[in-house]
């Protein structure tokens, strides 16, 4: 039944053979540009208001003091051990603070927050500080573990022994505000090298809790 | 009309007209029956072409929308957001410079007033808040390390304005001091960039922190803004 067929003409055969073609060139196209989606795609980055951007933010300004108070004592500590730790402290510190900084530059957010200090932490059950609204920056850097001015002003008058003290018990509350700032992000934030960062933290401020603490002990430290 | 193989003949004539008249029916039945399979097909090929219609179309709007779906679902292209419009925003009334980063002792006479930026003394000015000026060739090294350095004409702006001041002051990195003379009553510097305003409590000051505030674009970003020169008056 030859008459049956519809393509009957070769004219009409080619005009149906071309578009076939055209649609399979067509299906391929968009397939491609399908499969280029992950390619092209931006990466999901974590938003302005994230755990992963307040961790970004905020552990920058603990360890900026971090940094501070360690330069200080490393400058004028005669004991072999705590001058070792505080260079140690302040590089590690620098690196670390330097990575965090990169981050919110890759992530196209910028350094200042447009939050209170720990807003991010509110979501954690046992680390959130609660309504930080409600809390002056002064009680919020406290809460942090910071020192305060006149806490570090005592700090860059002071010599010798009572100096090398002073810096144990502030760097020791430093240290235990830090602790669990990073906790607090390994729960709550996404980024995967955020959160190894935080790890690390943990590990290495709490090694170091135990350092402090035994010279403490050996300079016969009061605190 | 010549006989079939099947007519029969009678000799009763009534009857041989119907056997006739059956013949004959028997013709037009076939007759019949041919036009009815030749519409049938021409009902078919209809059919058929129906078909063809609807499936072709059905495909090319399949491929069509294929095609328009892979250029309506692509995803953004990845930002690539530089402090000055981390937010993708301008600030109004912000003023962009070039300024050289070179150490200097002594004073420089300084292209902005108040500098933002520029040549400066090697020792930092330690940030905070000050209640006296401060020398503008420290202060500009705290620029070059990402510090915001606030001013404001201590004749035209008065403790609440002051206070609104302080309140837009992240702990880190940010300088506030008095400085005499200035053309407006505050005026909000990093490195190369200034905002010039007549309220302290003008909402693109702190516009300004989130767009320069640290900046990657200060020549020294991360390096400290303590344990350099505390100034006069440092509350």
């Amino acid at each position: 039944m030859t008459d049956d067929t519809p393509v009957a003409r070769p004219a009409v055969r080619w005009a149906v053979v071309s578009l076939v073609v055209v649609a399979i060139v067509a299906v391929a196209f968009a397939i491609g540009r399908f499969t280029a989606f992950g390619a092209t795609a931006a990466p999901a980055h974590p938003s302005d208001t994230s755990a992963d951007a307040g961790f970004a933010r905020d552990m920058q300004v603990h360890h900026t003091q971090a940094v501070l108070m360690a330069m200080e004592i490393y400058r004028k500590t005669s004991d072999d051990e705590l001058r070792s730790l505080s260079y140690d402290i302040a590089t590690a510190q620098s690196g670390q603070r330097g990575e965090m900084y990169g981050w919110l530059v890759e992530w196209g957010l910028p350094q200042s927050s447009s939050q209170p200090l720990m807003t991010w932490m509110e979501k954690s059950g046992e680390h959130s500080h609660g309504d930080t609204a409600t809390l002056t920056e002064q009680q919020l850097l406290d809460e942090m573990g910071m020192a305060t001015d006149a806490q570090l002003d005592e700090l860059r008058s002071a010599e010798g022994q009572p100096a090398d003290c002073l810096f144990l018990q502030l760097m020791i509350r430093h240290h235990e505000g830090a602790i669990p700032m990073a906790q607090a992000v390994i729960e709550l934030g996404s980024d995967p090298r955020v959160k190894e960062v935080a790890g690390a933290i943990v590990t290495g401020q709490s090694a170091e809790l135990d350092a402090m603490r035994d010279i403490q002990s050996r300079l016969g430290c009061s605190a | 009309m010549t006989s079939s193989s099947d007519k029969r003949a009678s000799g009763n004539p009534a009857k041989q007209a119907q056997i006739d008249l059956t013949v004959k029916q028997q013709r037009e039945q076939k007759r019949q029956e041919k036009l009815a399979e030749y519409q049938k097909q021409v009902a078919k090929r209809k059919r058929g072409k129906l078909v063809w219609w609807v499936v072709g179309s059905t495909a090319a709007l399949v491929v069509i929308g294929l095609v328009v779906a892979s250029f309506a679902f692509a995803p953004a292209p990845p930002t690539s957001y530089q402090a000055g419009n981390s937010t993708g925003r301008e600030i109004d009334g912000v003023q962009t410079f070039e300024n050289r980063s070179d150490h200097v002792q002594g004073t420089v006479t300084y292209e902005q007033t108040p500098p933002a930026g520029g040549p400066h003394n090697p020792i930092w000015l330690n940030c905070g808040v000050y209640t006296e000026p401060q020398q503008n060739e420290n202060a500009v090294h705290s620029m070059e390390h990402g510090a915001v350095w606030i001013t404001y004409d201590p004749e035209r702006v008065d403790a609440a304005g002051i206070d609104a001041l302080k309140a837009v002051m992240p702990s880190s990195y940010a300088l506030l001091s008095p400085y005499p003379g200035m053309d407006t009553p505050v005026a909000v510097s990093a490195w190369n960039h200034q905002l010039k305003v007549d309220d302290p409590s003008d909402p693109r000051i702190s516009e300004f922190f989130t767009e320069f505030w640290r900046s990657q674009n200060a020549p020294e970003p991360n390096a400290a803004c303590s344990g350099g020169v505390n100034g006069p008056g440092r509350a």
